[in-house]
């Protein structure tokens, strides 16, 4: 990655970082709504005064008196969770994520389910898997267990593809890139400590990551920023962050025995999503992607694009 | 001392004569007006986020009257009847926490009649879902 792309992307994330105060204040939710009414008077004279009811528009709504405390969970919510649940829900839309490994053709996305659990301590995550050890209503402190993010690139079976890239890219009858040089690049896991946390809004991902799978032994930190800005019916936000991975993961998945080895890569990412409910449990999700690939990846000979770009639109069903 | 507790009788007589021409002057007698709704409890299972139930509210006096519905709180929620012995009212409404009907005089000043229609919530524990800006589908 060189200088002049990484000072671009610092100066948007303080830019970014700087625009919550100009977030709507929204915290006021309704709580009730008169979705249609009827009314009716039975009596031996005179007819219901009609003209002084109100409230009888089926489209009336009633501004609610209840403001969510944002920094506790007593309610399901964006950002709580019933504890013992299983929660699944699917996106169905249109989307795209190019592939930057030679010869691939970019992957279609078109249907992602997700699905979670939460006990009191563990969690799930699609195929992420997590304990927590400490958590509090402004950060929490877990160690986690997540596949390494690369593999989905080389090998269109892999289960990330299902949950990051759809059901579509899996159903492709495309060749398993056995041309690209290199290999084999097996399924890995990494796990490490994760602390997230959320402050004024803007909420904070560091994970340190190790292999733990004995496929390569690199290690990897991910790190990211959510920043709201605005939150209205829709919500519209961005995300800014990097992900560092060791020369070991690199030679791993992008070297080339006796041609190219690589170092650590530096991959900055920004994000811009937006996400509004619909009726019922659908809503409206929108975003893009944007991945900026670090030098010792975009360097490699089975490379052919310094980036990952990923567009996506649809609705998300809640079960 | 025998007079002084005449006057005093004749004043207390005085006080709940004027109270009764008050209470008269209203046009509306708080006395045996019975309001009900259905149904009177909503409960919210673990993934519910609020109620979405129709609501039927009924009202009936010994006597017409002219008074109307309203749900605390919720001024724009509003339904009169005019010289009527009783009346009924049904509506959706999506609602997250207890709603109190009233039955109020034309001036809506007096409450004659109320009723709430209570939230249960599962008892359920919550915590915080997993942050993660990291994630592309987060």
């Amino acid at each position: 990655m060189n200088t002049r792309t990484l000072s671009v992307l610092l100066m948007a994330a303080i830019g970014l970082l700087l625009v919550p105060g100009a977030r709507a204040a929204d915290d006021g939710a309704q709580t009730m709504r008169v979705l249609a009414s009827e009314g009716e008077g039975q009596s031996t004279e005179a007819a219901a005064s009609d003209k002084d009811a109100q409230g009888t528009n089926p489209a009336a709504e009633a501004a609610g008196d209840g403001k969510r405390d944002r920094d506790s969970c007593n309610a399901p919510s964006k950002d709580c969770v019933a504890v013992g649940h299983w929660n699944f829900s699917i996106s169905i839309g249109a989307g795209v994520r190019t592939d930057p490994i030679v010869h691939e053709a970019a992957i279609p996305l078109v249907v992602i389910p997700h699905f979670s659990y939460y006990g009191k301590r563990i969690f799930i995550e699609d195929l992420d898997f997590g304990f927590t050890l400490l958590e509090s209503d402004a950060s929490t402190l877990s160690l986690i267990a997540t596949p390494g993010y690369d593999r989905v690139f080389f090998d269109r079976s892999d289960p990330q593809n299902i949950f990051v890239s759809g059901l579509s890219y899996t159903t492709v009858d495309a060749p398993q890139l056995k041309s690209v040089p290199g290999g084999p690049r097996d399924w890995t896991y990494l796990a490490g400590p994760e602390w997230t946390f959320e402050t004024h809004g803007i909420t904070g991902q560091l994970d340190l990551l190790h292999e733990v799978t004995t496929r390569n032994h690199g290690n990897e930190v991910r790190a990211a920023l959510g920043i709201p800005l605005i939150e209205s019916k829709g919500a519209l936000s961005a995300n800014v962050g990097l992900t560092w991975k060791s020369s070991a993961i690199v030679r791993y998945y992008y070297g080339v025995p006796g041609a190219y080895e690589g170092g650590w890569a530096l991959n900055p990412f920004v994000k811009l999503g937006y996400a509004r409910p619909l009726s019922g449990k659908w809503r409206l999700t929108a975003f893009v992607h944007y991945e900026h690939l670090g030098n010792a990846i975009a360097d490699s000979p089975i490379v052919n694009a310094r980036y990952v770009l990923t567009v996506f639109a649809g609705a998300t069903y809640a079960f | 001392m025998a007079c002084r507790r005449l006057a005093g009788a004749i004043g207390i007589l005085l006080a709940m004569g004027w109270m009764q021409t008050a209470a008269g002057a209203s046009g509306v007698s708080s006395k045996a007006i019975r309001l009900e709704i259905s149904p009177r409890l909503c409960t919210l299972a673990a993934r519910d986020k609020q109620c979405d139930v129709v609501v039927h509210a009924s009202w009936s006096a010994p006597r017409e009257e002219s008074l109307c519905l309203v749900l605390l709180g919720r001024p724009q929620i509003k339904r009169c009847w005019e010289d009527y012995a009783s009346g009924r009212y049904t509506l959706r409404l999506e609602f997250a926490q207890d709603l109190t009907f009233q039955l109020r005089d034309p001036s809506l000043r007096n409450v004659l009649a109320s009723e709430v229609l209570r939230v249960l919530r599962e008892a359920l524990q919550y915590r915080h879902r997993r942050r993660q800006p990291w994630n592309i589908f987060d």
